[in-house]
C-alpha cells in the first residue's frame, strides 16, 4: 500500500470528521437561534428618539446595558429610574445603558421620556426587529453586554437599584 | 524472492504460479484467475465477488487509521448503523415533533397532552428526535461507511475490471456457474476468430488472445452502487448544508391588508393587498356539521404582491424603496414562487385591525363643521389644522386604560383601543386652549364615557365634537393572512442527489454485466461464464451461440453441477 494512498484515506477521513464536527455542532448550539449568555450579542440598527439611527457597533468599546421595555408593562416602568441612576453612576467609567421600547409609536415614547425625566438613550424597535434577533420573550428583559461585544448575563424580570449595580461592576470587570 | 518451508505459515503466500504477485487478501490471481485460498479452491463454484480481488481494507498490520477505516469499510457496520438509525427514527414519529408547533412550551405540553409517558419522551430529548446530536451523529457516520465502503471495493474492482488478462487458469473457468467444455475438430486459434463475429453480433466486446477469448458486455451496470452511493452523499451534504444560513428558512408570518412587510434576511417585502374568504353554506355541510352553527371555509385567497427593496432597506430613518417583482394569488396549494422563496396559505384572521381614520371637528352647539383632520393609529403626527382651530396631540394611547394609581395608561402595543388626548387652540377659547379626548371606537367612547371626561376638561360644558362621518373616512385592514414563507436553496441538491441515485439504480437493475471465458487447449473447448443477475438469460445467449457455431447442448446442461448430486 503505497503512501499516497495512505494521505488518500487521511484527508477522506478528516473531511468525514470536519463534516461530522460541524453538522452536530449545528444541531446542538446553533438550533433556534436565540443569543445565549457567553455568545456573542447580536446587531440592531433602530431609530432613536434623537432622531439618529443607532447600531449595536456604535457602541463597541463599552460594556452595554440594553433594557427592552414598553411602558405598557408596569415592571419595566418602574425600574426606569433605577438604570436612569446607574446611568449617572457609570457613565464616565465607559458603562452605555440603551432602553429599546418595544412596539410602541414615537409619541408615546417621547411622552413617557419627557414624564419620568430618562436621560440614557432611548431607541425604537415598533416592527420587534431587535426583539426577535434578541429573543425577547417577556418583559422586562436586560442584556448586559461586555466591551468586547460578549453576553455576559441576561435578566429577565424586574430590576433593581443594588442588583442593577452589582450586574454592572461585574460586567466591568468581566471585560 | 526466496521463502523457507516456515514462512508459509507466517506470511500468506500471495503469489500465483502464473507468477503473478497479488496483494494480501487476494482469492483469486488478479492475473489468471486461479483461487488462490484454501477456502477458494474448496468452493466448486467460484464466489465471483469483487472479482476477487483484495478490497482496500484487507492488509497486514492495520494502524489506527487502518482499523478506523476498516471499521467503516465494513457493510455489516453499515446495515447496523443504517437498523440503528431506522430504529431512532421512528421513535421520533411516536408523538408529533416539537417543530410542527409553532409555540409550545415542550416541558409542560406534552405531559399535558401525553401524560407522564409523554413527558419521559420529552425528558429523553425525543420530543426533537431529528435534531439531536446522535441522529445527526448515525447520519454521518452512515456518510461515511458510504464513502468508505464504496472506495474500499470501488478501486479495486476498477484495476481488476480494467486490467483483465485474456487467458485464465483451466480451474477458473471450469468452476464458473455456467460451463460447457466438448471437443473441437480444428485449430484453436481458427475455431476462435470463427466465434468472434457470432458473440460480437450478441452485443458483447471481444478479445482473443491465440486460442483463448474473453467476451463482456454492460460493464457499467458494475457501477451503478457505486453511483447511487455518490447521489446518497450529495443528498446527505444537501440535507446537512441546510442547516447553513440563508439556505433555509421556514417562517410563519402575519401580513395586515394593505401593508408590505419585511421578509426577515431577505431584501423581500410581501402586501397582502385583499383577502377574500369563502365559507361553505349550510346545505354544503356534511350533516354531521348541520346545525351546529359550524363555520368552515370553502376557499381562501391572498392577493400577494411581492417587492424587492432597492434601498434604505435597513434604514429606520427612512422609507424603504420597493419596486414590484411579482404578484400571486396565493391559495391553499397553490404558493407564490419567487425565485426560490415560496410563499403558503397558512391561516387567517378577518378581525379588522384600524389604520387611520379622519374625524371632522364640529361646533356642539351649532354644528358648524369646521374641518377633517387624519389621525393615524399606529404612529400619529403632533399638530392638525381643522379650519380655524389647531389641534395638538398631548397624548396618545393605543390601548388606554387606568393604571394602578387612576393614571391613564398603555395597556398592551397593539391598538385595541386607540386615544387620543388633544389640546385645542382657536376663536373663543381661553389663551391656552381646552382640552379634549377623542376615542376612534365607539365602544371604547362609552366604556370610557368620552363625553364625561371631555365635559370635566373643559370645565363643564363639552363645545366640540370630532366625529367620523362615514366608512370611507376610516382606513383599516379588514384582514390578516398568516403565510408560511420558505426558502430552501439546498433543494436542487437534493434533486440533483436524487437523480444521481435513480440513474445508479438504473445502471445496476436493468443491465447485467455478462463475461464469457474461453480456450481451446488440444482440441477440447472450456468455456466458463458469468454474470451478476439473469443466469437464464446467460445460459441462452451461451447455448445460441454455441449452436451457431454448430455444437449443439441443451440450455440446462450449461449449468455447473459440481459438487452437487443432481
Amino acid at each position: 500500500m503505497g503512501k499516497s494512498k495512505k494521505s488518500v484515506q487521511v484527508v477522506i477521513l478528516l473531511a468525514i470528521v470536519l463534516i461530522g464536527i460541524y453538522a452536530v455542532a449545528t444541531v446542538v448550539f446553533g438550533s433556534d437561534g436565540v443569543p445565549k449568555e457567553g455568545e456573542r450579542a447580536p446587531d440592531f440598527q433602530l431609530l432613536g428618539m434623537d432622531g439618529e439611527v443607532h447600531t449595536m457597533s456604535q457602541y463597541d468599546g463599552k460594556a452595554r446595558v440594553i433594557n427592552f421595555w414598553g411602558t405598557y408593562c408596569p415592571p419595566c416602568v418602574r425600574e426606569m429610574p433605577a438604570l436612569q441612576a446607574q446611568w449617572e453612576k457609570w457613565r464616565s467609567q465607559g458603562v452605555e445603558i440603551i432602553g429599546i421600547n418595544v412596539g410602541e409609536n414615537n409619541m408615546t415614547v417621547e411622552n413617557f421620556v419627557a414624564k419620568t425625566g430618562v436621560e440614557f438613550p432611548i431607541l425604537r424597535d415598533p416592527k420587534r426587529e431587535a426583539v426577535k434577533t434578541f429573543g425577547v420573550g417577556p418583559m422586562p428583559t436586560t442584556f448586559f453586554v461586555t466591551a468586547s461585544g460578549k453576553i455576559n448575563h441576561i435578566r429577565i424580570g424586574e430590576l433593581d437599584l443594588s442588583t442593577l449595580d452589582k450586574q454592572i461592576e461585574q460586567l466591568v470587570n468581566a471585560k | 524472492m526466496s521463502q523457507g518451508p516456515k514462512s508459509q505459515s507466517l506470511i500468506q503466500n500471495t503469489k500465483c504460479e502464473c507468477g503473478h504477485q497479488n496483494p494480501v487478501g487476494t482469492v483469486l490471481c488478479e492475473a489468471c484467475g486461479k483461487p488462490l485460498t484454501e477456502e477458494a479452491e474448496a468452493q466448486p463454484i467460484l464466489e465471483m465477488r469483487y472479482d476477487g480481488v483484495a478490497r482496500r481494507s484487507q492488509k497486514a498490520n492495520p494502524g489506527l487509521i487502518d482499523r478506523v477505516w476498516n471499521f467503516f469499510s465494513s457493510v455489516k457496520v453499515a446495515i447496523y448503523l443504517i437498523l440503528i438509525t431506522l430504529i431512532g427514527s421512528s421513535l421520533g414519529t411516536i408523538f408529533p415533533q416539537e417543530s410542527t408547533f409553532l409555540n409550545i412550551d415542550g416541558s409542560v405540553y406534552y405531559k399535558q397532552e401525553y401524560g407522564t409517558i409523554g413527558h419521559i419522551y420529552y425528558l429523553l430529548g425525543l420530543s426533537n428526535t431529528y435534531t439531536s446530536w446522535w441522529f445527526v451523529l448515525l447520519l454521518i457516520m452512515i456518510g461515511a461507511s458510504l464513502v468508505i465502503c464504496s472506495l474500499d471495493r470501488v478501486l479495486p474492482l476498477y484495476k481488476a475490471l480494467s486490467r483483465q488478462r485474456i487467458p485464465k487458469h483451466m480451474s477458473f473457468l471450469t468452476r464458473q456457474k455456467v460451463v460447457y467444455q466438448g471437443a473441437v475438430e480444428e485449430d484453436g486459434a481458427a475455431w476462435v476468430e470463427r466465434v468472434k463475429p457470432v458473440i460480437r453480433k450478441k452485443g458483447y466486446r471481444v478479445r482473443t488472445d491465440g486460442g483463448t477469448l474473453l467476451a463482456e458486455k454492460q460493464r457499467f451496470s458494475r457501477w451503478g452502487p457505486y453511483i447511487l452511493h455518490i447521489g446518497l452523499i450529495v443528498f446527505l451534504l444537501a440535507v446537512l448544508a441546510r442547516n447553513l444560513p440563508g439556505l433555509h428558512m421556514d417562517e410563519h408570518m402575519a401580513f395586515p391588508e394593505g401593508e408590505p412587510v419585511h421578509i426577515k434576511n431577505t431584501s423581500y417585502y410581501l402586501m397582502n393587498d385583499g383577502f377574500e374568504v369563502e365559507f361553505y353554506t349550510e346545505d354544503d355541510l356534511p350533516n354531521e356539521f348541520k346545525g351546529r352553527g359550524k363555520v368552515l371555509p370553502k376557499r381562501f385567497e391572498t392577493q400577494a404582491i411581492l417587492y424587492r427593496c432597492d434601498a434604505n432597506c435597513d434604514n429606520p430613518a427612512a422609507e424603504p424603496e420597493l419596486v414590484e417583482v411579482t404578484r400571486h394569488n396565493i391559495e391553499v396549494n397553490k404558493p407564490l414562487n419567487y425565485e426560490g422563496l415560496k410563499a403558503y396559505q397558512f391561516d387567517y384572521d378577518l378581525t379588522p385591525i384600524l389604520r387611520s381614520v379622519s374625524p371632522v371637528l364640529i361646533n356642539r352647539k351649532t354644528g358648524e363643521e369646521y374641518g377633517k383632520i387624519e389621525l393615524s393609529i399606529g404612529d400619529p403626527v403632533k399638530e392638525y389644522e381643522a379650519g380655524e382651530y389647531r389641534l395638538t396631540l398631548r397624548e396618545y394611547y393605543q390601548d388606554f386604560g387606568l393604571g394602578d394609581n387612576g393614571e391613564p395608561v398603555n395597556l398592551s402595543s397593539r391598538p385595541n383601543a386607540p386615544a387620543y388626548l388633544f389640546q385645542i387652540e382657536g376663536p373663543d377659547l381661553p389663551g391656552e386652549g381646552i382640552r379634549y379626548f377623542y376615542f376612534p371606537k365607539q365602544v371604547d367612547k362609552e366604556r370610557f364615557q368620552q363625553d364625561a371626561i371631555n365635559a370635566q376638561l373643559a370645565g363643564g360644558e363639552v363645545l366640540f365634537d370630532l366625529d367620523v362621518q362615514g366608512m370611507e373616512d376610516v382606513d383599516f385592514a379588514a384582514s390578516t393572512t398568516y403565510l408560511n414563507i420558505r426558502v430552501d436553496k439546498a433543494m436542487p441538491f437534493i434533486w440533483v442527489g436524487a437523480f444521481i441515485g435513480m440513474v445508479g439504480l438504473v445502471m445496476g437493475f436493468y443491465f447485467h454485466h455478462r463475461r464469457i471465458w474461453l480456450r481451446i487447449d488440444e482440441g477440447t473447448l472450456t468455456l466458463g461464464a458469468h454474470t451478476n443477475k439473469n443466469w437464464f438469460g446467460l445460459r441462452r445467449e451461451v447455448s445460441a451461440i454455441l449452436k451457431q457455431m454448430g455444437i449443439d447442448v441443451d440450455e440446462k446442461s450449461l449449468d455447473n453441477n459440481r459438487g452437487s448430486q443432481s
